[in-house]
C-alpha cells in the first residue's frame, strides 16, 4: 500500500521543515502544496525536495487559493501518481506525525474508506476554552442540522482516505469550508467512516469565530451556485 | 414639473457619458444599445409619470407610480447582484482549475 501525504502550506517557513521530516517517517511519498506563500515556504519545500527527490514533491499555486484548493491539488497529484491511501496533514506542525499510523490502520486492516481524526474522542488536546465550549459545539449543531453529519469533530484537518474515496470526493470549497464538505460528501456517498482520537498542539488559535461565518457563507454560496 | 426637468437633465448627463464611453470604445455596441434603451425607457417613465400614476391606481396599487418604479428597480438590482455573484463563483472556480493545472504541469 502506497501512502501519500498531502501537506498544504501557506506562510509556514518556520514549521514546514520539521513537519515534513517528521511525517516522512510514516509515509511513502509527501506532497507539499505551497499556496502562494509570501515568505520562504516554497524555497524551504524545494530544499527538502532536493534532499529527498524520490519521496517529496513541492507544488506551487501561482495565486493564493486556500487550504481546500491546496488539498485538492495534492489529491489530484496523488491519484495520478499511484497512491493507495492519501493523508491530509497540516503544515503548521499542530498534528503528531506518529499518529498517522492510527488513521491508516483502519483503512488497511478494517477496509474503511475514510478515517477522520477527532480532538474530542479522548482528552489529548489542550483546546482553547472558547473554541471547545462555543465554536465547536455550534459547528457540530450546524453540521448536524444542515448536512446530517454526526462525527464528533466538525473541523479537523487530519484525515486519511483511500484513493477511490479521493476520486469520489472532489473538494470544491477552496477555503476553510472544505472540512464540512468532505464530511458531508463522505456521508452522502455512504462511505465507511471511522473516527480515531488525535492530538492537536495549539501554537496559534486557528479558526476564529469570524471564520465560522466565512465558512457558512462559503457553504451557502457553493450550495446556491450548484 | 421642476423635479421632472431635473430628473431629465440628470438622465441627459448619463446618456452623454454613455455616448462618450462608446466613442472612446470602452464599451461595445451591444452594451451601448442596452444602456441607451434603458435610459430612454427611464426618460419615458419620467415624462409620463402622471399617466403611470393613474395606471398604477387603476391596477389597485396604493402607492404612486414613482414608488412602484423604485420597488421594481430594487428587485431588478437584487436579481443583478445575484446573477453577478453566481458569475463570480464560476470565475473563481475557473481560476482555481487553471491554477491547479499550472501547479500540476511538470
Amino acid at each position: 500500500m502506497k501512502i501519500f501525504c498531502v501537506i498544504p502550506a501557506w506562510n509556514e517557513e518556520k514549521n514546514i521543515n520539521t513537519t515534513i521530516k517528521k511525517a516522512l517517517n510514516y509515509v511513502d511519498f509527501l506532497i507539499i502544496v505551497d499556496d502562494c506563500s509570501s515568505d520562504s515556504t516554497l524555497s524551504e519545500a524545494k530544499k527538502i525536495q532536493a534532499e529527498y527527490p524520490d519521496k517529496v514533491i513541492a507544488l506551487h499555486h501561482p495565486i493564493n487559493l486556500g487550504q481546500g484548493a491546496a488539498l485538492q491539488t495534492g489529491n489530484e497529484y496523488a491519484i495520478e501518481h499511484g497512491a493507495d491511501i492519501i493523508i491530509h496533514f497540516d503544515g503548521d506542525g499542530q498534528f503528531l506525525a506518529e499518529e498517522i499510523i492510527n488513521l491508516t490502520n483502519p483503512i488497511i486492516e478494517e477496509n474503511y474508506d475514510i478515517v477522520f481524526g477527532s480532538r474530542f474522542l479522548e482528552k489529548k488536546s489542550d483546546i482553547p476554552n472558547f473554541k471547545k465550549n462555543v465554536i465547536m459545539p455550534l459547528a457540530k449543531i450546524f453540521n448536524r442540522i444542515f448536512f446530517s453529519i454526526k462525527t464528533s469533530d466538525p473541523q479537523i484537518g487530519f484525515r486519511a482516505m483511500t484513493v477511490n474515496t479521493a476520486k469520489k470526493i472532489k473538494i470544491e470549497n477552496d477555503r476553510m469550508a472544505h472540512c464540512t464538505e468532505i464530511l458531508f460528501k463522505a456521508h452522502k456517498y455512504k462511505l465507511r467512516i471511522k473516527e480515531v482520537p488525535v492530538t492537536v498542539i495549539y501554537r496559534k488559535y486557528g479558526q476564529k469565530f469570524s471564520g465560522a461565518f466565512k465558512i457558512i457563507k462559503d457553504l451557502f454560496y457553493k450550495k446556491i451556485s450548484e | 414639473m421642476i423635479q421632472q426637468i431635473i430628473a431629465l437633465l440628470i438622465l441627459i448627463f448619463f446618456i452623454s457619458k454613455l455616448i462618450f464611453q462608446w466613442r472612446k470604445k470602452t464599451i461595445n455596441l451591444n452594451e451601448f444599445v442596452f444602456w441607451l434603451i434603458f435610459w430612454l425607457i427611464a426618460g419615458l417613465l419620467i415624462i409620463f409619470i402622471k399617466p403611470i400614476d393613474k395606471l398604477v391606481m387603476n391596477m389597485g396599487f396604493s402607492s404612486s407610480g414613482i414608488n412602484l418604479i423604485f420597488y421594481v428597480a430594487v428587485l431588478f438590482l437584487f436579481y443583478l447582484i445575484f446573477k453577478m455573484r453566481l458569475r463570480i463563483v464560476k470565475m473563481e472556480k475557473d481560476i482555481t482549475e487553471l491554477s491547479r493545472k499550472l501547479s500540476l504541469r511538470k
